[in-house]
């Protein structure tokens, strides 16, 4: 342990000594912003990442704001870069890529590295995790908190069920079959959310159902596929048909709530809450990969580094830096540990830091494990109107005002007008 | 008669601040709205267009719009009569002397004080199936749970149900006032003629608020158009469309589809809508509310 | 029929005692006033009467009915406020007709008995305006009209002129008495004016610190204060109170008292009172000098200095204000009230 501080503080001071010279020159101002969209202290994480990167990098100061979340961060980047007093870099939730391209807002990571070990470095990242900063040709987003849906589950619930604890459902069936056994007048089997963020739960759905949402150009939508189809009409028959869940849709914020007070076994949702489940829940709890219908899956989710193109050469070469070392493993690792969000990289999971948290609390590694069952999350041009009109059709489906064949061709109508142009 | 020529300019200096304050916050933005919404959306890849009234006429077979539009008329319709009836309710009840009276004044105000977003949040709880306090509730006297905010049946009622609980607090203050303004000889010549306590309220007291209630009620209006702030926390509008309202698809418009001359059109409609509402109240009923 | 007994009436506010046994007659169709500085109850003792104040002790009867803890609406009578109380939302005739149309009198006896009272206070062109469109008095002859609509025998006037200039005060005093005689009322009317007091009672009750110091009809209480309070109260100048040893009081009368009068004055320890138009400024009687006079053109007011005390004299000559004149004054002994010294007249006099 000593050693290991002894070694840390001598790279601290060799870093500083090397990068002294060019701080004396040149002080470079970075702006960067950030959302959290879990709960718990993530703001001082991230200050505290920061403040060790100023630390060790003097000739670079970063203002790191908190800025709400996902909408309204990307909100206050984008009025920041129309004022004129643009961040150089942000964290934006993944799927914001087609929009910050078209209002020509970012720039392309492969401008941006320069040595082989950089361009190395960009291959370094798990590639599901790099599907939403993909597109045309070129890298735009860098994965920094990023998460899958799991499903958490409550052992006790099981055990008093007469389930095996260590058996979570592995397919749709076996879900259905143990929410039955489960559920009781004031209980239920499992709780999928259906605001917030329906579209990505139903990613999850569809994928496991063999079909992705959209495609790699994110000019088309698959939303009237049938077995996107079939998905949906699954979703709605856990409720509906099977009563394992309740009717009608089920809150994002309050979930967890329901979930530590067990009024649901089983419920789906983000990585980031893996944390604050396991600080809070009283009872023994397990986290598994989503069950799997023709296949297993999960749409990746959560924010993405990118650089915006208003920068100065300068500027940009301080952000990669930022980037990179918010990316490190090291760093990652930290992260991950103290949220929940995945390491983002192979190497966050070999550094001693997760590898140890992992072998104490395997459930760490869950959502690395599903990454090679992993999608990217829904994301296209025009992708806020387009999310919120298959938003609107799933809940149209759920709360019984539509048919989910109904709905979901609506939905695909809208988006095949919406994108026309973009094909 | 005409004004020195010093005078004009001491009248123009006095009112600039003002002035200032009103072109550059209210009016250059309404001009601009206007103008925004004759053009089509703009990205950097392909420039805005002038496009006349298109963006009206793609309201007008927009299913969305619609819906919010009506959701508005049946949240106003909903509030505004209920919190208005339930403030002067609570304004009589604490303008008496009762044991702890101030007291109970706070209680009533306090939802007024705390941010929408909180209380939404608050209300959020109250609201969750199966762990809320009202299903909590409902289930200890034999109702099973019902998901308020996810039924469409449900939820704008439940929304109302809170703006009501929000609101009445504020507007009791202002019936309060008003009561306290109420000269006691005038309830003391009502009881002296014989008039019992409904008489006195409905034939001396409610007219003499009328100017308070017409107060009131511009506010509720104005309200529930403007006070979205808890579908942001609720049910983001949701779900499909059940709850929303049309400032928040507004908001929806501009920066979750960055359609901004779209949502420029909207708050046009929603301006017009709002100065026809506030021009009729004023100059229909403030005919009939003031006596002195 | 409607002859008002007070009895005994008391009202506390916890420790405060507002009014304290109090007891008075109103004979029937007269008009008693209730008269004393603020804060002497008189307001309380009328809202005790109306019933808007509830009794702590004592008995109030109207008539032949105990009407102490009874309804205010059912105690046949009615109220004129300081402030009128008219309704300000609706019309002089609407305000007139409340009380009517609260108890559902049938709408011919309405126009009936509206025409008549809007006639009897002069109101008939008025009759569509709100009370902010009248002036001060013609909200006061719409009150008036208002308590003469109900055909209560009662009337209870709660300072009713203070909220008027002093030229109206005077017609409207006037037009109050006329009015109260017309119709017969049973009146009590309250007020801190010993002018209205003096002009329109036939009984001023005078109050004091919720107590009643002396009742009777105006000129008794004038004439024959039965307390230094009364004295001091009433009479502008009021009552000279002068402290004089028996020498001095004796000296000052302006025809010989006897010996029995004489034995009075000695055992006399008190104050002398005298009114000020009975001061004679002449050339007998105790020496004096004038400090001040105050011309008021039918009379003049004279300060005078008797020894280290203030005297007022009324008089209708010409007095010429030259200070340090050297003067005497004296009065008759018919005017000289004595009290002792706790202030109570004695009973003795000299007549």
């Amino acid at each position: 342990m000593l050693q290991k501080m002894q070694l840390m503080m001598m790279g601290l001071l060799l870093s500083v000594c090397l990068t002294a010279g060019t701080a004396a020159a040149k002080q470079t101002e970075l702006t960067m912003y950030y959302p959290v969209a879990v709960g718990g202290p993530l703001t001082q994480v991230i200050d505290g990442m920061v403040d060790q990167f100023m630390a060790e990098n003097p000739g670079i100061t970063v203002n790191a704001i908190y800025a709400g979340n996902y909408n309204d961060a990307r909100i206050k980047a984008l009025a920041a870069l129309k004022s004129g007093q643009p961040a150089q870099l942000s964290v934006l939730f993944s799927i914001d890529i087609y929009e910050l391209i078209e209002q020509d807002a970012i720039v392309a990571f492969d401008d941006v590295v320069q040595t082989a070990e950089e361009k190395a470095w960009l291959n370094s990242f798990y590639p599901t995790l790099m599907e939403n900063g993909k597109t045309a040709g070129k890298t735009w987003g860098i994965p920094f908190q990023r998460s899958t849906i799991v499903m958490y589950y409550n052992k006790d619930l099981f055990r008093k069920a007469g389930l095996d604890p260590e058996q979570p459902p592995a397919d749709w069936d076996e879900m259905v079959a143990m929410g039955k056994k489960i559920t009781t007048a004031d209980r239920w089997g499992v709780m999928i959310p259906s605001t917030g963020y329906p579209y990505w739960m139903f990613g999850a759905l569809a994928m496991q159902n063999g079909q992705v949402l959209m495609n790699g150009d994110g000019n088309t939508t698959y939303f009237d596929h049938p077995a996107v189809i079939e998905a949906l009409q699954f979703w709605k028959d856990l409720g509906a048909k099977h009563g394992v869940m309740p009717s009608g849709t089920i809150e994002w914020g309050t979930l967890r709530q329901n979930f530590l007070e067990g009024k649901t076994a089983m419920m789906w949702h983000s990585t980031g809450n893996l944390t604050a489940v396991k600080d809070n829940a009283d009872f023994d709890f397990g986290v598994a990969m989503l069950p799997a219908s023709k296949r297993r899956g999960t749409p990746t989710g959560g924010g993405n580094f990118y650089i915006f193109k208003q920068t100065t050469p300068d500027e940009r070469r301080a952000a990669m830096q930022l980037i990179k070392f918010m990316t490190s493993p090291e760093n990652s690792a930290r992260w991950s540990i103290k949220t929940g969000y995945m390491g983002v990289s192979p190497a966050a999971y070999d550094t001693a830091a997760l590898k140890d948290y992992v072998a104490g609390f395997p459930y760490a590694a869950v959502a690395r494990d599903q990454l090679s069952h992993a999608t990217a999350e829904l994301s296209t041009y025009q992708t806020g109107r387009i999310r919120k009109t298959l938003d609107d059709a799933i809940q149209a489906t759920l709360t019984g005002a539509k048919t989910p064949e109904a709905s979901l061709k609506e939905a695909q109508g809208v988006a095949d007008r919406l994108l026309k142009p973009y094909r | 008669m005409q004004l020195p020529r010093k005078n004009h300019v001491h009248a123009w200096l006095l009112l600039m601040p003002a002035a200032i304050l009103l072109i550059a916050f209210t009016h250059y933005p309404t001009v601009t709205t206007v103008v925004k919404s004759l053009f089509s959306k703009g990205t950097a890849i392909r420039p805005s267009q002038f496009t006349g009234l298109d963006n009206y006429r793609m309201m007008i077979e927009d299913p969305v719009f619609w819906k919010v539009l009506g959701n508005n008329l049946w949240f106003a319709l909903g509030t505004i009569p209920t919190s208005i009836a339930l403030a002067i309710v609570m304004a009589l009840f604490v303008n008496r002397a009762l044991p702890g009276r101030s007291l109970v004044r706070m209680a009533y105000f306090t939802p007024t004080i705390l941010p929408m977003i909180a209380v939404a949040n608050i209300w959020l709880f109250f609201y969750t199936p199966d762990i809320g306090l009202i299903d909590q509730i409902l289930t200890a006297v034999g109702i099973s749970g019902r998901n308020w905010l996810g039924d469409p049946a449900t939820v704008l009622p439940a929304i109302m149900v809170m703006t009501i609980w929000k609101e009445a607090g504020f507007f009791m203050i202002f019936y309060l006032a008003a009561m306290q303004n109420i000269p006691p000889e005038l309830k003391e010549a009502a009881r002296l003629e014989g008039a019992g306590r409904w008489t006195y309220f409905f034939r001396v007291m409610f007219p003499l608020l009328m100017p308070t209630t017409l107060f009131v009620f511009i506010n509720a209006v104005l309200n529930s158009f403007k006070l979205v702030d808890h579908l942001f926390v609720l049910t983001k509008g949701g779900p499909d469309n059940a709850s929303n309202l049309l400032l928040y698809y507004i908001f929806e418009t501009a920066f979750s589809y960055f359609e901004t001359h779209y949502a420029a059109a909207l708050t046009v409609v929603l301006l017009v809508l709002l100065a026809a509402m506030a021009l009729g109240q004023f100059f229909i009923l403030d005919k009939r509310v003031h006596y002195r | 029929m409607s002859r008002i007994d007070i009895h005994n009436l008391t009202k506390t506010w916890g420790t405060v005692t507002g009014v304290d046994q109090v007891s008075f007659t109103v004979p029937e169709k007269s008009l008693t006033v209730l008269l004393g500085p603020s804060g002497c109850g008189k307001s309380t003792i009328l809202r005790l009467i109306a019933g808007l104040e509830t009794v702590s002790s004592g008995t109030i009867r109207i008539g032949d009915k105990e009407i102490t803890h009874e309804d205010p609406a059912r105690r046949g009578v009615s109220m004129v406020f300081q402030s009128y109380a008219l309704f300000p939302h609706l019309s002089v005739r609407e305000n007139i007709l409340f009380g009517l149309k609260v108890r559902r009198v049938s709408k011919a006896r309405q126009q009936e008995r509206l025409a008549e009272a809007a006639r009897m206070v002069g109101l008939q062109d008025l009759l569509d305006r709100r009370p902010s469109q009248l002036s001060g008095g013609q909200r006061q002859r719409a009150a008036l009209a208002r308590s003469i609509v109900s055909r209560r025998q009662v009337c209870l006037m709660d300072e009713p002129l203070s909220n008027l200039d002093a030229k109206l005060r005077a017609e409207m005093r006037g037009e109050i008495h006329r009015l109260q005689k017309e119709v017969g009322l049973t009146m009590i009317y309250v007020t801190h004016d010993q002018v209205e007091a003096m002009t329109m009672a036939d009984q001023v009750i005078l109050l004091n610190s919720g107590r009643v110091e002396q009742a009777g009809p105006p000129h008794a209480l004038y004439d024959r204060p039965d307390t230094s309070f009364a004295a001091r109260f009433l009479g502008s100048p009021p009552m000279n109170l002068l402290m004089l040893s028996s020498r001095q009081a004796a000296a000052a009368l302006d025809d010989f008292p006897s010996d029995a009068e004489m034995e009075t004055m000695h055992l006399h320890q008190g104050m002398v009172g005298v009114r000020p138009e009975h001061v004679r400024i002449g050339d007998t009687g105790l020496p004096a000098q004038i400090v001040a006079a105050d011309y008021l053109g039918s009379e003049t007011i004279v300060r005078i200095r008797l020894d280290d005390q203030i005297l007022f004299a009324r008089t209708g000559n010409k007095v010429s204000s030259d200070p340090e004149a050297r003067v005497h004054v004296s009065w008759p002994k018919a005017a000289v009230c004595l009290f002792d010294k706790t202030g109570r007249r004695l009973s003795g006099d000299f007549l």
